[in-house]
């Protein structure tokens, strides 16, 4: 009886705890908990059952709840022995990779908990996968073991400094996707800074130079540095407004554009730049192959994907830009387009391979300023698969090669979001 | 007694989970030294090297637990074939963390040298076959899964294949990009832990055939001769065997060294 009522405290005080700080993220935890909560007057109207019943369905209740948390929950009580261990918390002890080492956190800061201190360590664990979390383990006193109400809340109020507890929780929360988009974040704010920031201050520099510079001939290499860092700007503007304007997709026309002639044009907008660097682009695209798509989107995300693959190529190295169709039959007639543009170049390193599509990432700052990209081709690339209901995708090993892939799925699962001037009216 | 039984079940029990543990402490550090390497991450390299000290520590932990089950318990049979595989295995698993300190302090000597993204390729992929060499040894001492056991070797071969690569990468390298020829000596070395992470994987490997049949497999090969650990003589193999049978053939292989 003690430990069912003991176990019930603290699961609902993890269990409200927990929707809580969620508000709105994890409604549905929040409406199961809201229902666990009130079921038990509702038993009482109906007279069913004693308290120790009442208890006992309770607790499974919020046992349940609490299983379906993604926070792993550990319960000990006053002697340290585990009472109660959640779904999340069961398989973390179970695991066989880096997940044990979370494990291992929990038990090492139970002594702590149930000497009364509120306690909370940060374990980062390099995975694969990588992985953040945040453990906390804190005391909890049952201040009346007959209401489990007051339990709850005594448990709740009774923090840091407790003489005597009752037991100790564990709680375990997964923060790898919080410090992934905080450092997306952060490095964003540098790195756009340093995108716009650099050609201006150079340009200033310079012309502040050539304002006392008599000699013709270095007034000349001046304005063609000028020059060379005011066409920098003028890329990054123009790649910066390309990607906010296929972000709104506000002036997308779909249309049906047959795909040879896409790559056609893509290589057209490339010019001169592959055949410079003796690079040669092979073609490996079946003929009349149609997608449904805004041609000037497609055009440049594929322009953008080989002029990447140019630039992190060895001269004299061989680009292939292929095509498939997946999955065409009965019921879908198109097929999905896999459109792929592989080379043979340096390759991206596997931490960086999740990232190459933020904007302005650079895997290698040195080297982007030789190549000149604006760090937006990728993030275009992305926009354009996204706008068309597809993905792009990246194999690479360093020093192999890379693949990317775009994949376009056929027209009828394209996202409603732009608006699709060519089939106006066509419910589909 | 039977209580006493009990007690010694859940210490090989526990014994087994904090193996898990131990096992993943090293994976992490082989990723963790393999992005340090990668990333010239000097900070990174220095928490590594520090942190060996709590792989040894924990190690030494688990070792004087061992030792309390065999002088406390004297278990017999298959408890005693896996409490002396355990021994074994935490020997292979602090040497393979101790690998990868290795990895990190040859990281801190070359850390201003370029290397090539062949070799970047081909260390990263080294560190991940070695991580997965030390989970697969792992798994199959937990599941005592002597078939996984008895892959490892195969597996090992990979690894070994790309060291093969990567040192002629570091001649092309050497003579191609003027790497120079101490980074290269410390690359190549690198190379080197890397692949006897794998080894020690593959010794595990064979450890865990002990603890699951009671037989040691053969040495092949002439990575390793003249067996290191002596067969059992005939006396001890009573109380370590499964059966009257205890193994094969005792006595080391003759033949095999060269």
């Amino acid at each position: 009886m003690t430990g069912v009522a003991v176990l019930l405290g603290v699961l609902l005080v993890v269990a409200v705890g927990a929707a809580w700080y969620w508000r709105g993220v994890a409604t549905a935890a929040g409406t199961a908990v809201a229902a666990v909560a009130e079921s038990p007057p509702a038993g009482d109207a109906e007279g069913a059952g004693s308290d120790g019943e009442r208890d006992d369905l309770l607790a499974e209740r919020l046992r349940a709840v609490v299983d379906h948390l993604q926070w792993a929950v550990v319960i000990w009580d006053a002697e340290g022995q585990e009472i109660y261990r959640n779904r999340v918390a069961r398989a973390m002890f179970e695991a066989r990779d880096s997940q044990v080492l979370v494990a291992a956190a929990i038990e090492e800061l139970r002594a702590d908990a149930l000497a009364g201190r509120s306690v909370r360590r940060e374990v980062d664990v390099f995975g694969p996968p990588v992985g953040s979390f945040l453990v906390v383990a804190r005391p909890f006193r049952v201040r009346s073991l007959d209401d489990p109400a007051a339990a709850g809340s005594a448990g709740a109020a009774g923090g840091a400094g407790a003489a005597q507890v009752d037991g100790a929780v564990a709680m375990v929360e997964d923060r790898t996707l919080q410090r992934r988009i905080e450092t997306v974040r952060r490095d964003f704010v540098a790195n756009i800074s340093h995108e716009l920031k650099t050609p201006i201050g150079a340009v200033g520099l310079l012309a502040e130079t050539v304002i006392d510079e008599p000699d013709p001939a270095v007034v000349e290499r001046l304005a063609t540095r000028m020059i060379a860092e005011t066409d920098r700007l003028g890329r990054t503007v123009d790649d910066l407004l390309e990607l906010s304007s296929i972000e709104f997709g506000d002036d997308a026309e779909f249309e049906d554009v047959e795909l040879a002639a896409l790559v056609a044009e893509a290589e057209d907008r490339l010019g001169s730049a592959p055949a410079q660097a003796g690079i040669e682009i092979r073609r490996d695209v079946p003929a009349g192959v149609v997608i449904h798509g805004d041609r000037r989107q497609l055009v440049s995300a594929l322009a953008n994907l080989v002029d990447n693959a140019v630039k992190y190529s060895a001269d004299g190295s061989e680009i292939t830009v292929g095509a498939t169709v997946a999955g065409a039959g009965e019921d879908d007639p198109e097929g999905t387009v896999l459109l792929s543009v592989a080379d043979a170049g340096i390759g991206v390193p596997r931490r960086d391979l999740d990232r190459i599509f933020e904007r302005f990432y650079r895997v290698d700052r040195a080297r982007s300023r030789r190549t000149g990209g604006t760090g937006l081709g990728l993030a275009i690339v992305r926009h354009v698969a996204a706008n068309h209901g597809g993905d792009v995708r990246v194999e690479s090993t360093e020093g192999v090669g890379s693949v990317f892939t775009l994949v376009l799925p056929p027209r009828h699962s394209a996202p409603p979001g732009p608006p699709d001037g060519s089939d106006g009216g066509d419910e589909r | 007694m039977d209580e006493m039984r009990i007690e010694f079940h859940e210490e090989m029990e526990a014994l087994r989970s904090d193996v898990i543990r131990l096992g993943a402490m090293v994976c992490e550090t082989v990723g963790r030294g393999t992005a340090a390497l990668l990333d010239r991450d000097l900070h990174a390299a220095q928490l590594l090297i520090d942190g060996d000290d709590v792989i040894d520590d924990f190690c030494l932990g688990l070792e004087e637990r061992c030792c309390q089950l065999l002088a406390l318990q004297a278990p017999i049979a298959g408890d005693l074939r896996f409490i002396l595989t355990t021994l074994r295995l935490l020997s292979e698993l602090e040497r393979s963390g101790d690998l990868m300190v290795n990895v990190c302090k040859a990281s801190r000597r070359i850390y201003d040298i370029e290397f090539g993204p062949q070799l970047r390729g081909l260390i990263e992929h080294m560190g991940e076959e070695a991580a997965f060499l030390v989970r697969t040894a792992i798994d199959s001492y937990v599941d005592a899964d002597t078939s996984l056991a008895a892959a490892l070797d195969d597996i090992d071969d990979r690894l070994d294949e790309l060291q093969t690569a990567y040192v002629q990468a570091i001649f092309t390298s050497h003579s191609v990009d003027n790497l120079n020829l101490q980074a290269a000596v410390q690359l190549a070395m690198i190379g080197r832990y890397y692949e006897r992470i794998g080894d020690h994987a593959v010794n595990i490997g064979e450890r865990v055939q002990y603890m699951v049949t009671g037989w040691l497999p053969d040495h092949p090969g002439a990575t390793r001769p003249a067996a290191p650990i002596t067969p059992s003589p005939g006396s001890d193999g009573d109380a370590l065997g499964p059966g009257t049978d205890s193994g094969p053939d005792s006595g080391p292989a003759p033949g095999e060294a060269s």
